[in-house]
C-alpha cells in the first residue's frame, strides 16, 4: 500500500503551487465522494517509494460549518494520512498557525510544516528563525519559495523521513485558561469510559464540544445521553457568564494568545508595513463603481481573447474530424457500420475535442486571474449585486463564464466557500445562453427580424439572465438547504502568476473536462446518429426520431411549434447549434426554414432553445460536480420553465397581433 | 471606559482591538479563524458608504460586509 501524504492549510497560500511540485504532471482531479468539493491526487516518487499525495481543500480553520472543512476535517479525522504537510504562510504566521494548532488538537503525530513565501519575509520585516520553530512547535519545517521550487527536495526528503519513522514530532498542544481546562478535562473524563475513546484524540473531542460543534455534539449525545450533555452544556453556560462571550470566542482567542506566546520564541517583526502597491491598486480595484466597469473591462477581454484564439482552433478541429471521416467512409464496406463511425462515434469525438481550446483557455484566464489575486476583489464589487438574489459576489464568475460555455462555467462553481451556493450557481448555470445558443438565436433573429434583428438578440438574453436571477432566488431561498457564506473575503496581494501553476491547472481541469463529458457527449452522439437513421433515414419521415418528434408534438403545438421543432430540440440536446442544422436537413436547406414558420414561431423557438434542457455536455458536468439528482433537477425545472414560458410568449404574441 | 463601537463605525486609518462577535455561530467562527478575534488589533483601510469594508488584520486585508462588520464590536485605540 502506498503511503499517503495529506495536504492541508489556509487558502491563498501556495499549497496547488507545492502540490504541483511535489506530483509534477502524475495527478489526478476529481470530487470528493458525494459533494462539490475538488479532490485532487497525484504521486510523488522519492528514493524509489511511491507516495499518494492528497490535496485537501483549503481552509483557515477545521469546524463542521462548511463542507470543505468537514472534507479536510473527517480526512485527517479518520487516520487516513501517514504525512500530514501543514501549508503555512510565512507573511501571514499568526492566522496560519491558527489551522496548525487545530490540526496539532486532533492528536496528530506525523506533522510538517511548509513555511512558505519565506522569499517575502524579509521586504515585509520578518525574521524567522527557522530552528527554534522547530523544537517550539515540534515538528519539522521546511523553509520554502514553491513557485521557484526552492525548498521542494528538502520538502520530499522530510516527508520520507516522517512517513518512514526516521524523525520523530511532538506537536506542541494549545494550552487554555485553568477555567477552560478545568472543562477540556472534565468532559475527557466522561468520554473515556465511552468507545469514542479509541476513535478519536478525547481532548479534542473536549474542546470541540465546548465549541458547540454539531458533529461532535450529535456523536456525545449518542455515547454519553441526553442528560450528562445537559450537565456539560451548564458547564459551559456558567464559563460563559464568567467571560461574558460564546465559549468559542473564549476557545479562540486564548489560542490566539497561546500561538502568540509561541511566536515571540521565533519571530521578530522589525518594522510595520505601510500602504502597500495592493492597498494602491484596491483603492480602484475595489471601488463600488470603478470597480465594477474595471471588473467588465476585464471580462470584454477575457472573452476577446477565448474566442479569437479559441474559436479558430475550434473550427479547425472540427475540420480536421469531419475530413477524417470523409476520408475514412469509403474504406468501411458494411453501410451502418460505416454510419456508425463516421456519423457517430468520429463525429461525437470531434464534438468533444472541439471543445477543447475553447475550454482550455476560458480556464486558462480564470486560473491567470485567480493568481493574479484579482478573483477576491470581482468577488468583493459583485457582492453586493449578487446578494440581492440570494448568491455571494463570487457566484458571478462561474455565471460570467457561461455566455462563453456552460460546461467550464459549471466546473468553475468549485471555487465558491459553500455547498449551497455552488448548487444554486450550478442549478441557474443554464439559463445564461452560452455561445452555441448566441448561433441559433442571432440565425434566428437574423432570418425572421431583418429590422429589429439586433433587439429580438438582446430580448432573450434579458428574459434568460432575468429568469436565471429569478431562479436563483427561488432555489437559495426553497430548494436548496445549507448556510450561506458570511461576506468577508481574504484580499491576498497581487502577485505575478506562477505559469507553471497556472498552465498545470488548466489544463488538467480541460482534461477533466474531455474525460467527464467527452463519455456522455459520445453516448450521446451514437444514440441521435442511431434515432435518425433507424428504419430509415432522417428527411423521410419515417426515422425514429421523427416518429418521436410526431409524438411530441400535440405538446408542441401549445406553443405554437410542430414536430419539427420537437426533433430539432432533441438533436439540439447533443449540442445546442444542432437546433438549426436539424431543420436544415428535414427541409433540405437552412434558408427553407424562413418560409415554414412564422416570426412569432420563430421568436418562440429560440426562446425555448434557450431555455430548455441544457446541452448534454453540460448535464454531465452538473453531475460530475454534484450528483445525478441535481442534474435530474436541473433537466426536470429547465423543460418546464421553458415550456412554460414558451407556452405564455406563443400566446401573448397572438393576443398581440403578432 | 473606553469606547467600544461596532467595527463598521471605524472611519478609514482608525484602529481598534476586537472585544467580542456577535451574531451566528457560523459567521462567528469563520471571522475568527481568519483572525478576526478578541484580542486582535485590526485597522480600517478603506470604507465605502454603501459597500464594503477594507480591514488590515495583522498584515492581511479583508473585505467584509457591512452587516456582518456590524456584529464585530472593538475597542476603540
Amino acid at each position: 500500500m502506498m503511503k499517503v501524504v495529506a495536504l492541508a492549510g489556509n487558502p491563498n497560500v501556495g499549497k496547488t503551487t507545492i502540490f504541483n511540485n511535489l506530483t509534477g504532471m502524475r495527478q489526478h482531479v476529481g470530487n470528493w465522494p458525494g459533494v462539490t468539493v475538488e479532490k485532487k491526487e497525484g504521486i510523488l516518487e522519492y528514493k524509489g517509494e511511491k507516495f499518494l499525495v492528497v490535496d485537501l481543500p483549503g481552509t483557515y480553520s477545521l469546524t463542521a460549518h462548511s463542507v470543505d472543512e468537514l472534507v479536510a476535517r473527517n480526512f485527517l479525522l479518520k487516520g487516513s494520512a501517514n504525512v500530514v504537510v501543514d501549508v503555512v504562510d510565512a507573511t501571514v504566521l499568526m492566522r496560519n498557525l491558527f489551522l496548525t494548532m487545530e490540526i496539532f488538537e486532533m492528536g496528530l503525530k506525523n506533522i510538517i510544516i511548509a513555511l512558505n513565501k519565506i522569499d517575502l519575509t524579509e521586504k515585509k520585516g520578518i525574521e524567522i528563525d527557522v530552528r527554534k520553530m522547530e523544537s517550539v512547535l515540534g515538528v519539522p519545517v521546511v523553509p520554502l519559495n514553491a513557485k521557484e521550487g526552492i525548498g521542494i527536495e528538502e520538502l520530499k526528503k522530510r516527508i520520507y523521513e516522517v512517513a518512514n519513522r526516521k524523525i520523530g514530532t511532538t506537536p506542541i498542544m494549545p494550552k487554555y485558561d485553568p477555567a477552560v481546562e478545568r472543562e477540556i478535562e472534565h468532559i475527557s473524563r466522561a468520554l473515556k469510559r465511552t468507545e469514542l475513546a479509541e476513535k478519536y484524540n478525547l481532548r479534542w473531542l473536549a474542546i470541540k464540544l465546548l465549541m458547540r460543534d454539531e458533529e461532535v455534539i450529535k456523536l456525545v449525545l449518542r455515547y454519553l445521553g441526553s442528560e450528562k450533555l445537559n450537565e456539560i452544556m451548564g458547564h459551559i453556560g456558567e464559563v460563559e457568564e464568567k467571560y461574558k462571550r460564546a465559549m468559542d470566542l473564549i476557545i479562540a482567542s486564548q489560542k490566539y494568545e497561546f500561538i502568540d506566546s509561541l511566536m515571540h520564541r521565533f519571530v521578530r517583526y522589525k518594522h510595520e508595513q505601510g500602504e502597500t502597491f495592493s492597498d494602491q491598486l484596491d483603492r480602484i480595484l475595489t471601488h463600488p463603481i470603478y470597480g465594477i466597469l474595471v471588473l467588465l473591462g476585464v471580462f470584454y477581454f477575457v472573452f476577446k481573447f477565448v474566442f479569437l484564439f479559441g474559436m479558430p482552433l475550434q473550427g479547425m478541429l472540427d475540420e480536421a474530424f469531419s475530413s477524417f471521416g470523409q476520408w475514412l467512409a469509403p474504406h468501411i464496406l458494411n453501410e451502418s457500420l460505416r454510419g456508425l463511425v463516421v456519423d457517430g462515434i468520429i463525429a461525437g469525438v470531434g464534438a468533444v475535442l472541439s471543445f477543447f481550446p475553447l475550454v482550455f483557455l476560458l480556464f486558462l484566464a480564470m486560473a491567470i486571474l485567480e493568481d493574479v489575486g484579482y478573483m477576491a476583489r470581482a468577488a468583493v464589487v459583485m457582492e453586493k449585486i449578487m446578494r440581492k438574489f440570494g448568491l455571494p459576489g463570487k457566484s458571478f464568475i462561474p455565471l460570467v463564464l457561461a455566455f462563453g460555455c456552460n460546461v467550464p462555467a459549471v466546473m468553475a462553481t468549485r471555487t465558491l466557500d459553500e455547498e449551497k451556493d455552488r448548487i444554486v450557481t450550478m442549478l441557474v448555470n443554464p439559463l445564461i445562453p452560452c455561445s452555441a445558443r448566441l448561433s441559433v438565436i442571432s440565425f434566428l433573429a437574423g432570418a425572421f427580424f431583418k429590422k429589429n434583428q439586433a433587439f429580438v438578440a438582446v430580448s432573450i438574453y434579458i428574459i434568460s439572465i432575468f429568469l436565471a436571477l429569478l431562479m436563483a432566488c427561488f432555489f437559495s431561498r426553497f430548494l436548496v438547504k445549507g448556510e450561506s457564506s458570511p461576506f468577508i473575503i481574504e484580499l491576498p496581494e497581487y502577485l505575478v502568476p506562477s505559469w507553471k501553476t497556472v498552465i498545470l491547472h488548466s489544463w488538467e481541469r480541460s482534461k477533466e473536462f474531455v474525460k467527464k463529458a467527452g463519455t456522455i457527449i459520445l453516448a450521446g452522439s451514437i444514440v441521435i446518429w442511431y434515432l435518425s437513421n433507424y428504419p430509415v433515414p432522417i428527411g423521410t419521415g419515417l426515422s425514429y426520431s421523427e416518429k418521436l418528434g410526431m409524438f411530441f408534438e400535440p405538446y408542441m403545438k401549445l406553443m405554437g411549434l410542430d414536430w419539427k421543432a420537437a426533433v430539432s430540440l432533441l438533436f439540439g440536446i447533443i449540442a445546442k447549434e444542432n437546433v438549426i442544422s436539424t431543420y436544415g436537413i428535414i427541409y433540405g436547406s437552412e434558408s427553407a426554414i424562413v418560409n415554414a414558420m412564422t416570426p412569432l414561431q420563430a421568436y418562440v423557438l429560440a426562446l425555448v432553445t434557450t431555455l430548455y434542457i441544457p446541452c448534454i455536455a453540460t448535464i454531465g458536468a452538473i453531475r460530475a460536480e454534484s450528483n445525478s439528482k441535481w442534474a435530474l433537477v436541473v433537466v426536470t425545472y429547465m423543460i418546464g420553465l421553458a415550456s412554460f414560458v414558451g407556452i405564455v410568449a406563443y400566446h401573448l404574441g397572438l393576443v398581440l397581433g403578432f | 471606559m473606553d469606547m467600544i463601537v461596532p467595527l463598521n463605525a471605524l472611519k478609514p486609518g482608525e484602529k481598534g482591538i476586537v472585544v467580542n462577535i456577535l451574531g451566528g455561530a457560523g459567521a462567528r467562527q469563520r471571522l475568527v479563524a481568519m483572525g478576526l478575534t478578541p484580542g486582535a488589533t485590526i485597522q480600517v483601510i478603506k470604507s465605502y458608504p454603501f459597500g464594503p469594508i477594507i480591514l488590515s488584520v495583522s498584515g492581511t486585508r479583508f473585505a467584509i460586509g457591512r452587516g456582518l462588520a456590524s456584529k464585530v464590536m472593538v475597542r476603540k485605540l
